[in-house]
Formats: C-alpha cells, structure tokens, sequence
C-alpha cells in the first residue's frame, strides 16, 4: 500500500500535481490512500529558524503517516525534510528520533518510487514535441534523483529531449529567500529561463513544486507562452487512455 | 578587517546593477568550475581523494588541541617561537611587539586571510610600521583600499585604468599604462626594493604539520617565499584549524587545495619551512615566530554544533559553485571572508546578530556542500544560524513569531488548517485576476518584483479527493479529470 503525500503547495496552489501523481500510481496498479489529517511537512518553518514549531509539525507527520509502508510525494524537498531533518530535529528524545529514522527509509520522491521501486519507466504516455528538464537542488543533490525522472521522460513516445544548459544550477527559490532578497532571486530565475528558452524546448519538466512556482511564476510575468510543468502533470496528461 | 556584514543587500544591489562586475562573474565562476574539474579528473580516483580530504578534516578537528600541542613542540625544537594569541587585538599587539622591538619600520606581506581577518595591516600603520601586501591582487585592493573580490583574483574586477591611476598616485609607475605585463612589471621592481631591504616578512600558513612543526604555504607568484626567505625575521601567523597531523596529510591537502581552487595540480610555489635557519645553511630567516590564532576559534570549537566550522582550509571551490555568489561577488558579505565560506565562518566570528543577511541569502542548494572537499555542511550551518537567531530573545520578528506560532497551530490539526484554507481563499480570490496574483501586501513584496502566484484553485487537493471519494464509481472516472 501506498501512502500520499501531498505537500502544502500542491494541496493549496497546485492541486492538480496530486491528482496526477494519483491517477499515474492507479494507472501503473496501485490503490493510493490519502490521509486527510496531512498538513505540511513543515519545511518553512524549519527553514526559516523555526525549529520547535518544526519538531511539533514533525511529530504530526509522524503521527499521521507513521503506519504506512510506502509514503509518495510529488516533491523532493518535501521528501528531504522527513528523510533527513525529522531525524536531526527528533535527536534529542530517542522514542521520536527511532520513529522518525524508520520513517525515513519509506518515504520516496514519486518518479524514485515508480522508477526504483515499481520498476517502471514506461508509464505509457505519448507526446509530439520536445521537451527538457531542471534539475532541482533538492530532488538532485538531497536524494540522489536524477536518472529516474530522465528514465520516465526518456521512454514518452514522441518526446524529444533536449539538454538544458546548467540544468543543475539552482532557480533562484529558497522559499524565504525568493521573497527576502528578490533582486538576487530574479537574477538566477532569470537565467534558468533564458536557458529554458534557449532549448526551444515546448516545456520544462521538473518534480519540485517549489521550483515550480518560481519558474512558472516568472514566466507568467515575462514569458506568458511558455511553461513549467511537473513531471507527474506532464506523464499523467499525456497518459493514452487505456 | 573592520565588518559590514549589515551591507549585504544594499551592496549585492549595487553590484547586481554594475555592469563589470556582472561580466566578470558570468566568466569567474564557471571557468573555475571546469577548470578544478579537469584538476580533480587528473587524480586516479578523484572521489576517493575527495574523500580521504575529508577524512584527514575530520580528524583534524577531532584532535586539534592535541595536534596543536604536537606542532608546537616540534616547532620549537626546531627552533622556532610559537606564540597564542587569544583574539585579534593579542595577536595584532604581538606582531607589533615584534617589530617594534627590532625597530622595523616596514614589513612584506604574503597573502593571508587571518592577517585580514585580525585587521593586522590597519593595526601595523596606524602604529607606524608599514605593511606592503605582495600578492599583485592584494597590492591592488590594497592601495585602492578596496576589500577582495574574488578569494583567488581579489581585484580581478578592477579595470587597467583604475589601476594604472592609483600606481601613478603611488609612484610605482612614471608613465600611465593599461598593459597589464607592464603593471605587472611595475610592481615586481617596486616589490623587489622592498625585498632587498626587508627586516620582517608577514605570512599566513596554509598547512601546520604537527609531526614536523613544518609551515607550508602555496602560492603563484613567489612573493611568499621571497617574504618567507628575505627577512632577518618572518612571522607566520595561522589559526588554529591549519594543523594537520603528519606530512603525508600536508601534501594530500595541498593537492587538492590546489584542484579546488584553480584547478592546478600543484600551484607555481609550495615553500615549506621548519624552524629558521640553521648553522651553516644559506638562507632563510634568522629566526622564526608562529602566531597561533584562536580568536573565537576554541568557542566554536567547544559547541559541537558549530565545530564543522573549523574543517576549511579555505579552496575558495564553494564560491565558485555557489549561484548567489556568483550574481553578487565577494563584496557583500563584508568581511575577509565571502561566498559560502563567509556565510558560515563570519557569523561565529562576528555575531549571530550582525550576519543575519549572510546566513538568509542562501536558497540552501547545497552545491557548496557537494563540491566541498574538507566536508563543510554548509546548509545545516547556516539552518543552525537561522535557528539560533529566531530564539533570541527580543522584540524583532515579533509578528513573524505570532504568524509561526499560528502556522504551527495549522499543521499540528488538520481541521484548523481546513478552516485556515476557507478564511484564507476568498482573500486570495480578491486579489487574483485571470486566475494569477500580481501583488500583495504584507511582507510577500518580493515574490512579486519579478514573478506573479497562481490563484489558489476552487478546491484544494484535500478537498479534490473528498469529492472523489464520495462520488459515485461512473463520475469517479470522469473525476479523475479534475
Ligand atoms: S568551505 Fe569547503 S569548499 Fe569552501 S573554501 Fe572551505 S574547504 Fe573550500
């Protein structure tokens, strides 16, 4: 059984990613569960210095999620909170820090889990155009996931791919940082979407919803007809109908 | 170094805005970038390198008062005076107790970033010994009174016309010129004389060998050795994290201080000095004092937390990586030392409160840490600052502090945060147009200086699923749709 998990982003600002996340898992023969009593994994607050307020959210989390075998979530940074600060936070009272250590191990970022758990690269999905991919900071150097995402894009009938130049360079997000230091922010949002641009890619994929926001909000502003889209979207949306 | 740590982002955009330094960051960063990659690609195994650096860090500051103890003794028996300063001011009135008592009017320096960090030149003027900083980059930033660029090109950024003025000013050259051989010239016959003559040399120590009581030191241009070897007395101030255990683990260091930071597989000079000079050898200094330099280091030494700290042996590679350095460049961190490095060195050595900008300028990428070959974690350093600051007593962040506290409330209880939702749509809704946000009020103005927001949706994910689940088994196909 596999559990969502639907970071606050989505939930809020981005919905539509967790359907798709939803309907690729059903599609490839799982049955997701999804626990309403999810909130957020508490990442911003951890981020910013909140750290007591993290470690209540964390406990939360676990409470919630504590019982599942497998927990997906379309967001790598989301995984990382619960992979490797819930145990930093938890290190001082040993009952919670066991729990949040065993947790760790179950949690996946979703195109990790289709890929390396599922065995799956081909989700069945066409697409006539090209298209590229960011490398988010997160989801690249946190956990390690890069091959499985270019696996899933690799194996889109019709596809074509195409190399983002310093596709590994960060967009400039930070959560707190886009809004405290907004010029330095820009800059770097700015460069990723000359780079996007200059691919002449159709769209940029990537599995951050963080990212997501700062990219497509950007080009919203400057570049209204181009787009980024989350991997799960993108595979989801051009699913064949079975 | 006197700090302007609290400049960050004024200084960031003005330098955001200046156009040279733009063109020198867009080049800078990614040139070194591939150049330590070819350097690291020489080594049979670079991970495993990487990895034994590592290692070698990692005991270093597992055992540095023993290590430290270790060098001393072995310096001393071979001649040298080793001598600690507690902070800044010790150590600053020790090298001018040196010199004052030799009656030294002038002293060369190598390029060190401790001397920077201690204000070690301001101190030796303001009290009548001048210091000529050596290194071509330094004697630039030097006589412009500018502080360094780059860790590794300090005034890489500064036009030929600039410096050609300021070497007229000062006399190095007779003529104006922009030919930078003929800069470079000037200032190697303007050295030479100081060098002819010199009474004292200043140096920094890139690596302390306990096993030996050996200094060794890395350079491109030879004005290290030629400070290291002209005196009658030379002054080797280091801190306390140089030391490194034995030989072996001095000379693995500087092979891959040199990869990360120019790409070299060793650069032009490596001079390495045990004790002065002897009975009946050619050169080298008359005698030998080592600075041993604490200044705050014990403390950061003693928290566990901030201890990692103490692993940099200062590549300069986490610059080069770093995407808000290199939009920004080494001014705005204010201090001796910038990028990544600064942002989690300064703070402890100048104050959680005074930093604040550095440790927040970080989106926490982690592309310092990966490329890090001394095993610093820069991201959850600077985590730790964020958080140290935001449990400070005081009246700052008195609001961000409510709204955390109310997040927090939210998270914890999944009705709250449902109800959140419900009150906080409709003032979404308001200000949306076309489905996306092109303002807010309240603290969120940055976003939108150069990004909208997508309006939040009719129905949240949760709420999605509600409505999946409870509709009938046909309209939960067509669901799937939503
Ligand atoms: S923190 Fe690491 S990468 Fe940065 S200068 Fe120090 S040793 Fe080099």
């Amino acid at each position: 059984m596999v559990s969502l998990f639907i970071p606050c982003t989505v939930d809020l600002l981005m919905p539509e990613i967790g359907t798709a996340a939803c309907e690729l898992l059903e599609h490839l023969g799982e049955q997701p569960v999804y626990h309403q009593d999810q909130t957020c994994c508490g990442q911003p607050l951890f981020n910013v210095g909140y750290r007591d307020q993290a470690r209540r959210v964390a406990k939360h989390f676990i409470e919630v999620f504590g019982r599942d075998e497998r927990i997906v979530s379309p967001s790598g940074s989301c995984v990382s909170m619960v992979k490797h600060h819930y145990p930093e936070l938890l290190s001082h009272e040993p009952s919670w820090y066991g729990r949040a250590r065993e947790l760790a191990g179950r949690v996946f970022e979703l195109s990790q889990y289709i890929v390396d758990v599922l065995g799956v690269t081909d989700v069945g999905a066409a697409f006539d155009g090209s298209v590229t991919y960011h490398e988010s900071c997160h989801v690249l150097r946190s956990l390690g996931v890069s091959d499985q995402p270019k696996k899933l894009i690799g194996a889109v009938r019709g596809a074509r791919y195409v190399e983002l130049n310093n596709a590994t360079a960060c967009c400039g997000f930070g959560g707190e940082f886009a809004v405290g230091f907004p010029e330095i922010s820009q800059a770097l949002v700015k460069d990723k979407a000359t780079n996007f641009l200059n691919t002449g890619a159709d769209v940029l994929l990537l599995c951050e919803p963080g990212c997501l926001l700062n990219i497509n909000g950007y080009l919203h502003r400057n570049h209204p007809e181009k787009k980024a889209m989350h991997l799960a979207s993108f595979l989801a949306g051009n699913m064949k109908e079975a | 170094m006197e700090a302007h740590t609290d400049r960050f982002k004024v200084t960031a955009g003005r330098e955001l805005k200046n156009e040279l330094s733009q063109i020198f960051l867009s080049l800078l960063p990614p040139g070194f970038t591939i150049l330590r990659q070819i350097g690291m690609s020489s080594f049979p195994d670079p991970e495993s390198a990487v990895e034994q650096a590592r290692a070698i860090r990692a005991e270093v500051i597992e055992r540095m008062p023993e290590l430290l103890e270790e060098f001393e003794r072995n310096a001393v028996s071979r001649g040298a005076r080793v001598l600690w300063a507690r902070d800044a001011r010790e150590a600053n009135d020790i090298i001018l107790d040196i010199a004052r008592q030799r009656g030294i009017t002038y002293a060369t320096k190598g390029k060190s970033m401790i001397t920077e960090e201690i204000g070690l030149n301001e101190h030796l003027i303001r009290n009548g010994v001048d210091a000529y900083e050596t290194d071509l980059g330094e004697v630039i930033t030097q006589l412009l009174e500018l502080p360094p660029f780059h860790i590794v090109g300090p005034a890489i950024n500064v036009p030929p016309e600039e410096i050609s003025a300021v070497f007229l000013k000062k006399g190095i050259i007779k003529e104006p010129t922009t030919n930078p051989i003929e800069l470079g010239k000037a200032v190697r016959v303007y050295l030479r004389e100081k060098f002819r003559h010199l009474e004292m040399g200043i140096v920094g120590v890139n690596m302390a060998v306990a096993a030996t009581g050996t200094i060794v030191n890395v350079e491109n241009e030879g004005n290290i050795r030629m400070t290291k070897s002209s005196p009658k007395t030379l002054v080797a101030v280091m801190s306390l994290e140089k030391v490194v255990p034995t030989m072996a683990d001095a000379v693995h260091m500087v092979r891959i201080l040199c990869r990360n930071c120019t790409g070299q597989k060793m650069s032009s000079y490596v001079s390495m000095d045990t004790g002065p000079r002897k009975q009946g050898e050619v050169d080298g200094p008359e005698e030998l004092f080592i600075v041993i330099v604490d200044n705050g280091r014990s403390e950061i030494y003693r928290d566990r937390e901030t201890r990692d700290v103490l692993r940099c042996i200062r590549c300069g590679g986490c610059l080069n990586t770093c995407p808000v350095y290199a939009k920004i460049g080494g001014y705005p961190y204010g201090f001796a030392y910038s990028g990544p490095m600064g942002q989690v060195l300064n703070p402890l050595l100048l104050g959680i409160e005074e930093t604040s900008d550095l440790y927040r300028a970080c989106t926490l990428c982690g592309a310092c840490r990966q490329i890090c070959p001394a095993g610093v974690d820069h991201p959850s350093l600077l985590l730790t600052y964020r958080a140290r600051e935001v449990s400070r007593k005081g009246k700052d962040r008195k609001v961000e502090k409510s709204l955390a506290a109310l997040v927090t409330l939210g998270i914890s209880r999944a009705w709250i945060w449902n109800l959140g939702v419900r009150i906080m749509r409709p003032l979404f809704r308001r200000l949306a147009q076309n489905g996306n946000i092109t303002d807010m009020p309240l603290g969120l103005k940055g976003w939108f200086t150069c990004r909208d927001l997508p309006d939040m949706p009719a129905r949240t994910f949760h709420e999605r699923w509600i409505d999946r689940r409870d509709a009938p088994l046909p309209e939960r196909q067509r669901k799937k749709e939503v």
